[in-house]
């Protein structure tokens, strides 16, 4: 076991550990015991931090170490069953590891503030305790999920998760809605693990095209089964890798809210606003993607990247058009969120999976800022979340409106910013697809360009509703004020490392050259890790070329799009030389009705889905139940046997059973003999297993022992 | 490993004794957690004797099977079970009684 491998393995346990501190004693800590969760977080850090310098010691794509183990050998029975369970540590997990740890401590931090009150007290009593309980526990899961090496341990932490979200969602528990919203996320993502679970079953016990069973959920023997064609039969009609491969997808589709079952998300943000920063950034929703970038050989070998990347491009358009409508400052940024994690998904579908990733990285980063700004803007206000009852804060909280507006550009795409970088790559990636490659996937690059601009409208709506402009309500207004060290620390880390710099090594993204790299030797050093040789992009070999030729009118593009955007929202919002009345009443009212219902989405899943489908079901069965079985059967029964009992009771029952047994034999008889055996009747359950016991020697003796 | 550890009886015997404790615990304590606890005595004392036959077994024969490790893991996820449901029992009628001893609930007396 290297270093390396010992310190993943220590990655997850500190907060595990925490959890458990937490659970039980948290309460009679000092300080309820954040420290506890926050200290144990910090060490994940330093150990993830170790393993990514690590990387860059190594700088090699090919870079892997792994580790793993024999859980289960049940090589006797009939069918072998073997379990093999590990660590592997790549690029990709090392980048993630440190992601996750950081945002993590920093989002541990920010809630030391975030869940106190204006007087420094602990919001909800006790629960203070458990709310850091459930954090470390949260995160533990999403740091097992990254260290796996297969998909047995990685499904395992990704239900942990989703019993996390649930916990942390509904926090508030004295809220309905917060009840209610955190019942969703976790049975609408149940939907989606359904088919994850069966897509693992089917790989584990299917007998591959060479007649064996894969019998190993190790992403190594995996990939190896895909290289060699192993593959390459059919499951009722349907290629296999395409149908297991789906089937796995339709847990990314649950757990990063994906069309179509995206309507978890919103709601979830009842929970408090650092777990949304969690959910949204480095944990949850990150999980799906990281799922599919490690699976995506078995996409790409069933050639479902095409469905993949729609599912992605539509659930970016139709979320970044419900955000234009929001008017909670937390709804919006969880729409945004939806529309992001549409891009990465898009991008994987395009066969750029280096590009999904690092928007995975980078947004989280700036989500992570966006977030726990809006946190600090909400906590300032006194839990005012209506963006249209704020307004000129940025004079009270300079320091949180200068790293939401640097997250607000990243996310924007504006260059110098980390998301132009991942944005930029990924729209590149749309138009060398849709355009240059396969003219009739043209709704790919459309509705990729189309959210970037929607993005930069609604983003600068929100800072100029907030930000800018006069006071709405002036008693919170007057009342706000800059958030304490421990909250606004985070915002500045995270709106530095928005900074597109750090991830190209080039202020420009290497536009002017070689010469304009910042870091000798790690150039692009991102995308150069990342890029996985034995990943096949699915794509001929004038994808490269085309790619290239893409590059400059893709970057122009978005670039051209973010700017109308953004220009659009100032003069809306900010210069308010448009009416945003006006401008609504442009639209058919139908479309505003559509969106101002979520496009019905919950409305079919609860009034048709539910109500109409499942309920009548249910209804059937119990009617059936009540009918059939209970009424038909039980009761026909019935009066067969009464009409016997009619007939017998005459004859049988008054002559003979009255007269003779009961008077005779039953009267005097059972009246001796109850009130002697009553006595062993006696309720006292040890007197009873006595006589077990006793019965048990007897037979023992008399059997000759 | 010496002969004691080679010898089936050497197990058999400290399982006996372990399922007379456990009876003894379950006849006679006057607390009904002492009567659980005498009860996975009982439980663990069979759980020994599967494991012990298959570790003896496994030694002994050319290809042995698992059938005795499976069954003690089965007999501890049921014992885990059984806990979880009669400490809920007990908390119902420490709630409802104010008491546990179990010659208390003796309301379905004939």
């Amino acid at each position: 076991m290297t270093t390396n491998i010992s310190l993943a393995l220590l990655i997850p346990l500190f907060p595990l550990l925490a959890y458990f501190v937490q659970v039980f004693v948290g309460k009679r800590l000092p300080r309820m015991g954040d420290w506890v969760s926050l200290g144990a977080i910090f060490l994940s850090f330093v150990a993830a931090s170790r393993i990514f310098l690590s990387m860059f010691n190594h700088f090699d794509p090919a870079w892997v170490e792994t580790w793993h183990f024999t859980w289960f050998d049940l090589a006797s029975l009939k069918t072998p069953f073997k379990l093999e369970i590990g660590v592997r540590i790549d690029n990709m997990s090392s980048i993630m590891l440190f992601m996750v740890t950081l945002c993590s401590t920093l989002i541990h931090l920010f809630s030391t503030g975030y869940m106190r009150n204006h007087h420094g007290e602990p919001e909800d009593g006790y629960r203070y305790a458990s709310f850091f309980a459930y954090l470390s526990l949260f995160t533990s899961a999403m740091l097992g999920l990254i260290i796996s090496d297969n998909l047995f341990t990685l499904f395992m932490s990704w239900e942990l998760m989703g019993l996390c979200s649930y916990l942390l969602i509904g926090f508030y528990r004295h809220k309905i809605s917060a009840a209610n919203a955190s019942l969703k996320a976790f049975m609408t993502t149940r939907v989606g693990d359904m088919g994850l679970f069966t897509g693992m079953l089917m790989l584990f016990t299917l007998p591959l095209a060479n007649g064996q069973v894969l019998g190993s959920f190790r992403f190594d023997d995996i990939y190896a089964a895909i290289q060699s064609g192993q593959f390459n039969f059919t499951i009722g009609g349907f290629h296999a890798a395409a149908v297991i491969g789906l089937l796995i997808f339709c847990g990314t589709v649950g757990k990063s809210a994906q069309f179509p079952l995206q309507v978890w998300l919103p709601d979830a943000m009842e929970g408090p606003t650092p777990v949304s920063a969690l959910i949204h950034a480095a944990t949850m929703v990150a999980a799906g993607v990281y799922l599919i970038l490690r699976m995506f050989p078995l996409l790409e070998a069933g050639g479902v990247l095409t469905i993949v990347a729609y599912v992605g491009a539509f659930t970016a358009l139709f979320a970044a058009i419900l955000a234009i409508k929001q008017n909670d400052i937390k709804k919006i940024l969880a729409y945004s969120t939806l529309s992001q994690l549409g891009y990465m998904v898009m991008a994987v579908g395009l066969g750029a999976y280096q590009a999904s990733f690092m928007h995975l990285i980078t947004h989280a980063l700036f989500k992570a800022c966006l977030f726990m700004s809006s946190g600090a803007v909400i906590y300032a206000m006194h839990h005012e979340q209506d963006i249209r009852h704020m307004g000129g804060l940025r004079k009270k909280i300079p320091i949180t409106f200068a790293c939401m507006f640097i997250a607000t550009l990243a996310i924007s795409g504006v260059p110098m910013f980390s998301g132009f970088v991942s944005k930029d790559k990924i729209l590149v990636a749309a138009y060398a697809f849709g355009i240059l490659d396969h003219s009739q996937h043209f709704f790919i690059p459309l509705a990729g360009f189309l959210t970037a601009g929607l993005t930069a409208f609604y983003m600068f709506r929100l800072i100029f509703k907030t930000f800018f402009g006069e006071p709405h309500d002036h008693h919170h207004y007057e009342e706000a004020h800059e958030v304490s060290f421990n909250m606004f620390v985070p915002l500045v880390v995270l709106a530095g490392l928005s900074l597109s710099v750090l991830f190209t090594g080039s202020l420009t993204g290497g536009l002017l050259g070689e010469g304009d790299f910042i870091f000798k030797g790690a150039n692009n050093w991102f995308e150069t890790l990342v890029t996985n040789a034995s990943f096949s992009t699915g794509h001929g070999e004038a994808w490269h070329e085309h790619l290239h030729h893409a590059h400059m009118p893709g970057m122009i593009l978005s670039l051209l799009v973010a700017s109308i955007g953004i220009t659009f929202s100032y003069l809306v919002f900010g210069a308010k030389k448009i009416s945003a009345d006006k401008l609504a009443g442009l639209w058919p009212s139908f479309v505003h009705k559509a969106i101002d219902n979520l496009y019905f989405f919950d409305w079919f899943y609860i009034k048709i889905l539910i109500q109409k489908v499942f309920m009548p079901f249910s209804s059937f069965c119990a009617v059936f139940d009540d009918k059939v079985i209970d009424q038909g059967a039980v009761d026909g029964v019935k009066n067969v046997t009464q009409a016997t009992k009619d007939v017998a009771g005459i004859l049988i029952d008054d002559v003979l059973i009255d007269g003779l047994l009961v008077d005779g034999v039953g009267g005097a008889m059972p009246l001796a003999l109850g009130s002697t055996l009553r006595t062993l009747q006696n309720g006292r359950v040890q007197r009873y297993l006595l006589v077990a016991v006793a019965a048990l020697v007897v037979v023992l003796i008399w059997r000759g022992f | 490993m010496s002969g004691l550890a080679n010898n089936l009886s050497f197990y058999l015997v400290v399982s006996a004794i372990m399922f007379v404790f456990g009876i003894v615990a379950a006849l006679s304590r006057k607390n009904m957690i002492g009567i659980f606890m005498g009860v996975e005595l009982i439980l663990n004392a069979a759980a020994l004797n599967f494991v012990a036959v298959k570790l003896l077994q496994t030694k002994a024969a050319a290809s042995p099977t698992q059938d005795g490790a499976i069954f003690s893991l089965f007999i501890i996820v049921m014992a885990a079970i059984e806990a979880a449901v009669a400490l809920a029992i007990v908390l119902r009628v420490f709630g409802v009684k104010r008491s546990i001893d179990p010659d208390g609930m003796a309301r379905l007396r004939g």
